[in-house]
């Protein structure tokens, strides 16, 4: 019963208010993406953000992240915009030459959405681990692509040899890679007899952990391509470790261990503890003397056709085969 | 004798006086003028006559894009994550009674973290990134919710409220550390980035789906301008005058986790707008929660509208979130109260 | 007036066999807490190798290396680190006669924190004894901005204040914490799990620099616990029973500093022992502080050398951050707290 008009009015106003919230409750959670007007086109690339329409050769291409970076070099194209390197400077030293001249728009992880704008490109390479959010505003000033991580490099090679309108030079990237892949393992077992197929363990040191990379790692994936396998202690549910302590160090036993770090006095200290542990030396690894350092960019953060390649180089070197290609 | 103009309409009735219009005027014109500033630097500076070309949609080309599509939303959605933060701040310190309140300490902004650390770490590869403000807010009001539960018996105390939230925010910290350190998908400088307050990327979907709640929860507020008011006196006076004050208290929370929950799951965890606002609000004009409220939400939005313009433009080419640097002007002034006030 | 007293002190003599009992089972509880430390890990080691471990070294044996060389030194770091914080706890407590007070309060952590991350992202110094003296620099000046903001204009600090400031200064730091972790991502990358809270990786050598100032505080508060007493009637009575409160206040404060500091340095943010383990002491030893500060001491020992252990096993081979599992110990326990009515003393 009303008290007084005060009263009333509040509680209506409280009703009202409750309704409006309710609904915003409810309408506050997105919707889909609304499909892009069709344009006159020439192809639609079906890639992890949805479907995107792109008309003729794009001449202005910005990539987004490393893999998308390489990827653009190894089809011959040269992007008007690339993020910065996440070491050796605003590129890496193997896309230094290829990259010369280049405008930066930012980080990988946080680009520069005005620098990107105002290079007024026709095309885009993103990846949606790192750019889902900002993905409408790129669509709105050019076709974006966008790769569902960052390393996967078959993928990366395909979708933008159709997006670049260069199909033949990635099929053909691929099938050398794929040859190369064969090349490797035919060898090994050659040379290697009965000791292939090897098991390896990647491990990058830091400062203050050591990150053990598993099967589902980029380096991972490519050693499983190449026949390594996986030591059975490793888990199958991750694709990658955090080790704190030193305790640890037998899950990283494997007949070839690859590691690789930081230029940095507190992450070779950290190295020079882990390697002189008891534990370590007591690792088959330690003891057969199959413990080796590796490039850190071509294996875990370049991410592309190119970089994979370099990292495949250095299996050839390491296990002295010749490498054909 | 103060002056002061009477408006009634129907059962509301304000009363102002001069000196409120007078500041509240004016700090609309400064928050006009900072936001065409803002509009107008950034990778690109352009005059201000260009910008308000831009807005009126006669310019085209790269410079049109970036002044209504990129600048312009984030600069509406900092000023109303700020907005929001200060009349949430304002409301907090009546109800705790306490001018030292904020929304971060009542364990507001750890909910909100928990659960939008969680949907970094662990749900990103099956929900779209846009679910992340609704986790947030989740969190927000769960937290709150766990908070008013466990600090209740026959009612609820504000020194209870805060004790209790001290305790768990220290909890959901631990949770929070949790999550960045071993999460399996590597989001590590991402969840820092949201944890510090950031309006990058923020478009105009966003300022959407943020804005409603403003409208619907500032007038609420407001039409509570009295509740409030009261509940600074005390229980025992403020029962005496007529105030339900449990249920008043219970309403009012619930506005100010509101209005702070979406701000955060918007604006990433911002600190210290919800403590500060208020108190230059109180410098200004009169402690009336109606004169209040306007002016704590644009000094509120200015302050996180200039965090953000500072971001985006003193370390370029970084872009650095606008948590900090409210923060870094925040603390510095959190603690030129504290050495000012008589405890 | 002898035969009083020699009566009164019998009197409490009996009467503090109870407190006593239950001190000495604490003891035992952290002495099998450090033994379950030693001997459970990634490889479980059994008892009698322990003992040879630590009495009749071997060096060619791995599992006497695995105990000297990482399992001892954790596990008595991790003592020192829950005694130290523990008591600063229940200093806290008393000095803010809040029951919500801990460490943290002080603004140490954020302090030392703060410190750490600008030695290592801007001064490139990374040999963990030289930051164990920058995160003592950094909890002290922390520690000393709060004391002499909650004591300006007054000759003590009154609890209020001191909250407050350790707020105001915990937020200070943090801002700038974030400003440079922020921009540094390196930087993020090696602190985070020191930032957790770890007492793993370090050597006995690198801590003993904090040993001249963790075991005089340890020992001196261990001294106050009767004064401490006093002050918990109120300053105005203490000041009538002939407590210097003044000297006191500061003296508690300073230890306070001296030992949360220090196990900020040593550990990271290790938190909830400095909140909750007072609490747990004080309702089973009850409140003379005679016996809550050894009682804290022991008990916070146990409870960090505990969570130490139980943190190796839930996710193995990785670990949780200890600091976080103190949490997940410590919530629940603050949540009974909480609701059973928070009172003090």
């Amino acid at each position: 019963m009303p008290l007084s008009p005060i009263a009333t009015a509040n509680e209506w106003a409280h009703r009202a208010a409750a309704l409006v919230l309710m609904a915003l409750l409810v309408t506050s959670s997105p919707g889909a993406n609304a499909t892009p007007p069709p344009k006159p086109d020439n192809r639609v690339i079906i890639h992890s953000q949805g479907e995107t329409r792109i008309s003729g050769t794009p001449k202005r291409v910005i990539t987004l992240f490393q893999g998308a970076n390489d990827t653009a070099v190894a089809l011959g194209v040269t992007p008007v915009g690339v993020v910065d390197a996440w070491a050796q400077g605003a590129h890496y030293d193997y896309l230094d030459k290829a990259l010369d001249g280049v405008s930066s728009v930012g980080l990988e992880t946080q680009p520069s959405l005005e620098a990107i704008a105002l290079l007024e490109p026709d095309l885009i390479i993103a990846s949606r681990r790192r750019h889902e959010a900002i993905y409408p505003q790129l669509s709105q000033i050019a076709p974006t692509v966008s790769l569902a991580t960052v390393f996967d490099v078959p993928r990366t090679l395909e979708i933008m040899g159709q997006a670049l309108n260069r199909e033949d030079k990635a099929n053909a990237l691929w099938v050398d890679w794929q040859a190369r892949l064969k090349d490797f393992r035919q060898q090994a077992e050659r040379t290697l007899g009965n000791r292939w197929p090897l098991s390896a363990t990647v491990l990058n040191f830091r400062a203050d952990h050591t990150r053990l990379y598993l099967g589902g790692s980029y380096a991972g994936s490519v050693l499983k391509d190449l026949g390594f396998t996986q030591p059975p202690a490793h888990p199958k549910n991750l694709w990658m470790m955090k080790l704190t302590t030193k305790e640890s160090i037998p899950i990283i036993d494997a007949d070839v261990v690859f590691y690789f770090m930081e230029d940095d006095p507190s992450v070779r200290d950290s190295f020079d503890a882990w390697t002189r542990h008891p534990l370590w030396q007591n690792l088959d690894a330690a003891r057969n003397q199959q413990v080796y350092p590796v490039d850190r960019v071509a294996w875990n953060l370049a991410g592309g056709i190119l970089g994979a390649n370099r990292m495949l180089d250095q299996l050839f070197e390491h296990f002295e085969l010749e490498d054909g290609s | 004798m103060v002056e002061r103009l009477r408006l009634t309409a129907g059962p509301i009735s304000l009363a102002l006086n001069g000196r409120t219009i007078v500041v509240t005027s004016v700090l609309l014109v400064i928050c006009l003028a900072v936001a065409v500033l803002a509009l107008s630097v950034g990778s690109v500076a352009l005059s201000p006559i260009t910008v308000i070309e831009a807005l009126l949609g006669r310019v085209s080309g790269p410079e049109g894009f970036i002044v209504e599509t990129l600048r312009l939303p984030r600069i509406v959605m900092a000023f109303l994550v700020g907005a929001a933060l200060g009349v949430s701040g304002l409301i907090l310190q009546a109800l705790i009674r306490n001018p030292l309140a904020s929304p971060d300490i009542i364990g507001i902004s750890g909910g909100a973290s928990v659960a939008a650390v969680a949907f970094l770490s662990f749900l990103t590869p099956w929900f779209a990134i846009q679910w992340l403000p609704v986790a947030a807010i989740a969190g927000a009001m769960a937290a709150a919710a766990i908070i008013y539960f466990l600090a209740w018996r026959d009612g609820v105390t504000p020194l209870r409220l805060v004790l209790i939230g001290i305790g768990l925010s220290a909890a959901m910290g631990a949770a929070t550390t949790l999550m960045i350190t071993l999460s399996p998908i590597t989001t590590t400088m991402t969840a820092y980035v949201w944890l510090t307050g950031s309006v990058y990327g923020a478009d105009w979907k966003d300022v959407q789906a943020f804005a409603p709640w403003l409208m619907v929860l500032l007038p609420l507020a407001l039409f509570r301008a009295r509740a409030i008011d009261l509940q600074a006196f005390g229980d025992t006076l403020a029962t005496g005058l007529g105030l339900s004050v449990q249920r008043s208290r219970c309403l009012l929370m619930f506005l100010s986790v509101a209005l702070a929950g979406a701000a955060v799951a918007h604006g990433g965890a911002i600190g210290f707008v919800g403590l500060i606002a208020p108190h230059i609000a109180r410098q200004l004009v009169d402690r009336q929660f109606a004169g209040l409220a306007p002016v704590a939400a644009m000094i509120g939005g200015l302050l996180v509208l200039l965090g953000d313009l500072i971001g985006r433009t003193v370390f370029t080419p970084l872009d650095l979130p606008a948590g900090v640097f409210v923060s870094a002007v925040g603390a510095p002034f959190f603690v030129y109260l504290l050495f000012r006030q008589r405890y | 007036m002898t035969a009083s007293v020699l009566t009164a002190n019998c009197h409490y003599l009996k009467k503090s066999t109870r407190p006593g009992r239950r001190l000495i089972l604490g003891l035992l509880l952290t002495g099998a807490a450090f033994c379950s430390s030693l001997a459970l890990g990634q490889t479980n080691i059994p008892p009698v190798t322990v003992w040879d471990a630590l009495f009749h070294f071997d060096a060619t044996k791995t599992q006497h290396l695995i105990i000297q060389g990482s399992r001892l030194p954790r596990a008595v770091i991790a003592m020192l680190v829950g005694s130290a914080l523990a008591v600063a706890g229940a200093l806290m407590q008393a000095l803010t006669r809040n029951p919500l007070a801990s460490p943290a309060i002080f603004g140490v952590n954020a302090g030392a924190v703060f410190a750490i991350v600008l030695a290592t992202t801007l001064m490139a110094i990374s040999a963990m004894d030289q930051l164990l003296w920058v995160g003592l620099i950094g909890a002290a000046l922390a520690g000393g901005l709060v004391y002499a903001l909650g004591t300006v204009g007054h000759q003590s600090p009154s609890p209020v204040r001191l909250v407050l400031a350790g707020a105001a200064i915990s937020a200070l730091f943090i801002s700038f914490t974030q400003a440079i972790l922020v921009t540094h991502q390196e930087g993020l990358d090696s602190v985070l799990f020191w930032l957790a809270g770890s007492v793993s990786g370090r050597s006995l050598a690198m801590v003993l620099p904090t040993l001249p100032l963790v075991l005089p505080a340890l020992l001196l508060s261990l001294l106050l616990g009767r004064h401490i007493n006093l002050l918990m009637s109120g300053d105005d009575i203490a000041r009538g029973l002939g407590q210097n409160v003044a000297l006191l206040k500061s003296a508690l404060g300073l230890l306070t500093i001296c030992l949360a500091g220090s196990a900020v340095a040593m550990a990271g943010n290790v938190g909830f022992v400095g909140l909750v383990v007072p609490h747990i002491v004080r309702g089973w030893l009850g409140s003379d502080h005679r016996w809550v500060i050894p009682g804290c001491a022991v008990f916070g020992a146990a409870l960090v050398l505990s969570a130490d252990v139980i943190a190796r096993f839930l996710i193995m081979p990785q670990e949780i951050p200890v600091g976080v599992m103190t949490a997940l110990i410590g919530t629940p326990f603050f949540i009974y707290l909480a609701r059973r009515g928070l009172r003090y003393g």
